[in-house]
């Protein structure tokens, strides 16, 4: 399972880079969202393999989520075993943030382009590096 | 109260009443300087009544431990042996008549004497801590808050653009010397483990075999870059006469007896340690093994040797071709640094003598002291001397006549300057020509070398004093005199410095540092006592030196105690009993004193000619201006370089580091590639999995292949569901619930601002091929990455167990690993974020704070207020 | 932008999706949910009713500005935060105890539901602030 995600990760970060290395502004921000998903499954991709481990490969029996019953796992799992059979907590807490950080992110990168759009006219990336700094009267 | 904090409040008595003197009334000038006074005064109480009460100075035991920031090895602990005492008092006793001089210099005038006790405070607190303290970081600590204050104090006039210039100047070179002792303390605290000046010198004492070590060897070059830096040697030196652009009683402070000393200072501290491997030496010679050539001697009197050699010359014979007083001084201590480097240098070396190896230093304290003790008197002159008529020495033709006690005074130093018998130069002299002498059991005829710029120095500072006498007295064929300024055609400019001006603006001659040009005066009434101030401290000084010079028993008996090192002058294996007197010196010749009477003859004949009359501009003040405009060019080059403004260039930049770390990475440890195999065996464990995930890549791949740009965004978010149904088979609701409300948002955010953008065809880029290869590049070496780090196991980095499991464990009830309290949840996700990790979580909200209030900033809308 | 059946559907939708919203942040600590996830449902919740019922009718609904919100949330993250420096704890340690309540089980309350608020608040502030910002710069 670790082997899908990490091709996952390669694919969705192989586009964000093809979209940022593009011409235009737009495509970038889109390429900026998607290296999050990259990076948040890559992260997720820590936490293990979901699937109970179990002698017979094609299973899907999957763990239990790190949710406790009072103070104690769910089922059968005890102890230092635990993750054997509950989900690693600590990676999906650290995605849980980026995720929110990287909508943040996001939405500002749209407010700077909605200005370099009304400041430059030209979403351009090689237009906007001859012009330098955008002039706010739009010089071009 | 414990010894130490004692000596914490002498340290930071200068700089207290320094500050308390600032909400004192502009007027209450009196009180103002006996404020002032008190601080250094009782500085210099309080370290006398300690060493009285502790044990002899020579035994060199630091006091008491008092901590400050123990994990870093910065306490307080003060050591007073000989040289920390003597240097201890040297300040702190200076410190009280540069006070008193201060007031005499700048008069009555309140607003300098307001900004100036404050900072010659500080400077004198920062100075009393370099040179007591035992901990090595903290000596690294006050030795950078010399550099800050003398900055203040060399840029005093802070509208002259020159004197902040020359300021930075020596604030850049000394704090850059700073950086090597920092460098250096840190690499041999790191070697030998020892964070102390007193257990260092005791380490190598025990294992001096380690002084060969390269890291030790590292660690003591960085810190002798820091001594040369801060004691101005060849080729740093052109930051002290620079650093002339200060008021003069700062001059005469720093510039003479303090700051410049500190790495002095430094060397005699370092010299117990360094001279470990001498003394191991010596003892071997004692085995009656022959010392020739320079094979038995330890690398770093020969590195210190010859840039003292060469600062000593050379200072001197700068020091001569200027007309500037204060010029003058300032070359000749540079000229008396390199004296001071060459002796400790001379002190590595092995010396024998009646079957007896002993290192080849003596009286190091003496010979500190004694140039303390005549260029003080010398700076407050040249100020004295500025302020009343001139610093240019051709102007100060018959000055004697017009300020005779300022001349008196000029006169006794500048003899004492010239090491001519009856002062304590001429034994300190004698000491140092001995050493010399005595090299040559080691380093063979360099001997004469050394010999040769030894007399080269003395001829020149008697040629100043002959040249100062007899101009002041004004005698025929003196500076200034009617023939001078016929004799030197070519010099003529430089006689007359205000035609000096029109011509050639010389940034480093005497038009611009002269503060006198530029600012009213303020004097006292004639006959006032406070007018006295601006000599009489001079001559204060100035008298140890005949007192010492002609009762040397009487200076022994002061500063006898203090000198640490007493080898092969006195005691019974020396040449003398104790210091010579002059006439005994004068009936017991020897070499040494032989050519003292050359240098005598020679500076006699050389202060009379009409030769080096003029004005030498210092090669080296262009190093500064050099370093200074190549580092802001290679600056500028680099940032054209670097900033294209083409968002391109930097995404290159940043993937080609990641590709280039990467596949170093896999050069390095082929290993790691056999993840890739192992992972793949699991690839097919959950089906749902799989084919989720190929449904993820299918969407996003099929992005960039999409021509209208609203298939793009509803790609983008078809990409983010599979995320989130990814995050499901991963057994995460937390995130797939949260995914699912983001995707939902940034979806409309996309629509909602694509229609604000202007439309244009998505035409493919003419640098397809290249910016496909980089994406794959990239995403293969992310993907690699991926599995290389979920294939690791970290558990042995935290209690044998997973991190995740800590927090498992601990989510509900406290464990004893989290001193039983735990986070009384049972989700063990949100406690994380709001429990254990809470103010990471508190960091995160104020960085979408940040988002969303800058959002609101860029677009501040049509409407002053959008409720 | 407005359609009757939008229109009509949100009315139904709207109060569902509040419920839900406080719901899910209520019952965070001890279920899939929280702060983060509250907020970003609260945030989806008004932007619908905003689309629907349009600008005017949200300025009733929320009368202050946004950033209100994130400022007082941020307040009271930062309160919840340094309240435990008073009984000399740690930044942030979290007050944890079990409350008897009549014919049930006990339930336990921890301090971190404040902080868990302050995040809500801070979430709703930001998304809401900066969709209402962009989408006040399209409208005429």
């Amino acid at each position: 399972m670790t082997f899908i995600l990490a091709i996952c990760v390669a694919v969705v970060f192989a586009v964000s880079v093809f979209l940022m290395l593009g011409k235009e502004l737009k495509g970038v921000v889109m390429g900026v969202f998607l290296v999050s998903h990259a990076a948040h499954l890559c992260i997720l991709a820590q936490s293990g393999s979901p699937v109970v481990e179990v002698s017979e490969v094609g299973d899907d029996h999957l763990k239990a989520p790190p949710i406790l019953d009072h103070g104690h796992y769910h089922g059968e799992a005890t102890g230092a075993e635990a993750l054997a059979t509950v989900a690693d907590p600590l990676p999906q807490a650290l995605i849980l943030t980026a995720i929110v950080i990287s909508f943040a992110v996001m939405a500002f990168l749209l407010t700077l382009v909605i200005l370099t759009a009304r400041n430059a006219e030209t979403l351009d990336i090689n237009e906007l590096a001859l012009e330098g700094r955008p002039t706010p009267s739009g010089a071009h | 109260m414990t010894d130490t904090l004692w000596l914490l409040l002498a340290i930071a008595a200068p700089v207290v009443t320094g500050l308390l003197t600032l909400p004192m009334p502009r007027s209450a000038m009196t009180a103002r300087v006996v404020l002032a006074l008190l601080g250094p005064a009782s500085a210099c109480g309080i370290i006398a009544g300690v060493v009285a009460q502790g044990p002899a100075p020579a035994e060199a035991v630091p006091t008491d431990v008092v901590g400050w920031v123990p994990s870093l090895y910065m306490n307080f602990s003060f050591m007073l042996d000989g040289l920390g005492t003597f240097f201890a008092l040297l300040v702190a006793g200076i410190g009280c008549l540069i006070v008193l001089y201060a007031r005499g210099y700048f008069g009555p005038d309140p607003d300098s004497l307001y900004r100036f006790y404050p900072t010659l405070g500080f400077f004198t607190t920062a100075m009393l801590g370099l040179v007591m303290s035992d901990y090595t970081l903290t000596t690294v600590l006050f030795w950078e808050m010399t550099s800050i204050s003398s900055f203040l104090l060399i840029g005093w006039d802070r509208y002259d653009k020159e004197a902040v210039r020359l300021a930075m100047q020596a604030f850049f070179t000394t704090g850059l010397g700073g950086l090597g002792l920092l460098g250096g303390v840190l690499l041999l605290g790191a070697t030998i483990d020892h964070w102390t000046w007193s257990e260092t010198v005791l380490h190598f004492q025990y294992h001096p075999e380690q002084l060969t070590d390269p890291a030790v060897v590292g660690a003591f070059l960085l810190m002798l870059f820091g001594a040369f830096t801060k004691s101005a040697q060849v080729p740093f030196h052109y930051w002290l006469p620079g650093a002339m652009a200060a008021p003069t009683p700062v001059s005469a402070y720093l510039h003479s007896a303090t700051m410049v000393k500190a790495g002095v200072y430094l060397i005699g501290r370092l010299m117990p340690a360094l001279g470990s491997v001498a003394a191991v030496a010596g003892h071997a010679g004692d085995g009656g093994e022959g010392h020739s050539g320079l094979a038995g001697v330890d690398w770093w009197p020969l590195l210190i040797i010859p840039f003292g050699a060469v600062t000593m010359t050379g200072g001197a014979i700068i020091a001569i071709n200027q007309h500037d007083l204060k010029k003058i001084f300032a070359y000749t201590t540079v000229s008396q640094l390199g004296l001071l480097m060459t002796a400790y240098g001379l002190g590595g070396l092995i010396y024998e003598s009646h079957g007896h190896a002993m290192a080849n230093l003596d009286l190091d304290i003496t010979q500190i002291a004694n140039h303390a003790f005549y260029k003080a008197p010398l700076f407050i002159i040249a100020g004295a001397l500025g302020h009343v008529l001139s610093r240019n020495i051709t102007e100060l033709h018959g000055a004697f006549f017009k300020r005779p006690a300022m001349c008196i005074t000029l006169i006794l130093a500048g003899f004492a300057l010239a090491g001519l018998p009856g002062s304590i130069s001429f034994q300190a002299k004698e000491l140092f020509l001995y050493a010399i002498v005595h090299s040559y059991q080691t380093i063979g005829t360099f001997w004469l070398i050394l010999m040769a710029a030894a007399i080269t120095t003395a001829a020149c500072n008697v040629a100043i004093f002959v040249r100062l006498t007899t101009t002041v007295l004004g005698l025929p064929g003196s500076l200034g005199s009617a023939e001078t300024a016929t004799a030197e055609p070519d010099h003529h400019h430089a006689a007359d410095p205000d035609e000096d001006i029109d011509e050639s603006p010389d940034p480093h001659g005497l038009d611009h540092d002269d503060e006198e040009h530029h600012h009213e005066h303020y004097h006292d009434k004639p006959g006032s006592p406070w007018g006295w101030l601006i000599w009489l401290p001079g001559l204060i000084i100035v008298l140890p030196q005949f007192i010492g010079g002609l009762f040397p028993s009487l200076w022994m008996q002061v500063l006898g105690p203090l000198e640490t090192n007493t080898n092969y002058f006195l005691g019974e294996h020396g040449h003398y009993d104790k210091l010579p007197s002059v006439l005994y010196a004068i009936t017991h010749p020897g070499i040494p004193l032989m050519c003292s009477g050359i240098a005598i003859a020679l500076g006699l004949v050389l202060g009379f000619s009409k030769a080096f009359r003029g004005v030498f501009n210092d090669p080296a003040n262009g190093i500064y201006p050099a370093m200074y405009s190549a580092a802001v060019d290679g600056g500028r080059m680099a940032f054209q370089l670097v900033q294209t403004g083409n968002l391109r260039h930097y995404l290159v930049m940043v993937l080609m580091a990641l590709l280039v770390g990467f596949s170093s990475a896999v050069w390095l440890d082929p290993a790691m590639l056999n993840s890739v195999a192992e992972a793949a065996s699991k690839a097919g464990e959950s089906w749902t999995g799989a084919v989720l995930g190929l449904i993820v890549c299918a969407l996003a791949m099929a992005m960039p292949l999409a021509k209208e740009r609203i298939v793009r965004v509803l790609l983008l978010g078809g990409t983010g569901m599979g995320v989130v149904s990814l995050f499901l088979v991963y057994q995460a609701p937390d995130l797939a619930l949260t995914q699912l409300m983001v995707e939902i948002i940034s979806v409309l955010l996309f629509v909602l601002v694509l229609r604000m953008l202007p439309r244009r065809d998505l035409r493919v880029s003419p640098h397809f091929s290249w910016r496909l290869l980089l994406a794959i590049a990239a995403g293969v070496s992310m993907g690699w990455l991926t599995l290389v780090t979920a294939g690791s196991d970290p558990t042995h980095l935290f209690h044998d167990m997973k991190l995740g499991e800590f927090f498992a464990r601990n989510t509900y009830d406290g464990h004893e690993l989290t001193d039983g309290r735990g986070g009384g949840g049972d989700n063990i996700v949100n406690v994380i974020l709001v429990d254990f990790r809470g103010f990471d979580t508190f960091g995160e909200i104020c960085v979408l704070a940040l988002a969303a209030l800058g959002v609101f900033t860029l677009l501040p809308g049509r409407k002053p207020k959008t409720v | 932008m407005t359609s009757r059946i939008l229109t009509t559907a949100a009315q139904l939708i709207v109060p569902l999706a509040l419920l839900f919203a406080a719901y899910l942040t209520i019952r965070g600590h001890n279920a899939p949910g929280g702060g983060f996830i509250g907020g970003l449902a609260f945030s989806v919740a008004l932007i619908l009713y905003r689309m629907s019922a349009g600008p005017k009718a949200f300025r009733r609904m929320l009368p202050v500005h946004p950033r209100v919100l994130l400022f007082a949330g941020l307040a009271i993250a930062l309160l919840t935060g340094v309240a435990p420096l008073l009984f000399d704890l740690p930044f942030l340690t979290s007050y944890v105890r079990y409350v008897d309540i009549p014919l049930n089980e006990p339930i336990h309350f921890a301090s971190a539901v404040f902080f868990d608020a302050g995040v809500l608040l801070v979430v709703v502030g930001a998304v809401v602030g900066m969709i209402v910002r962009l989408s006040e710069e399209l409208e005429p």
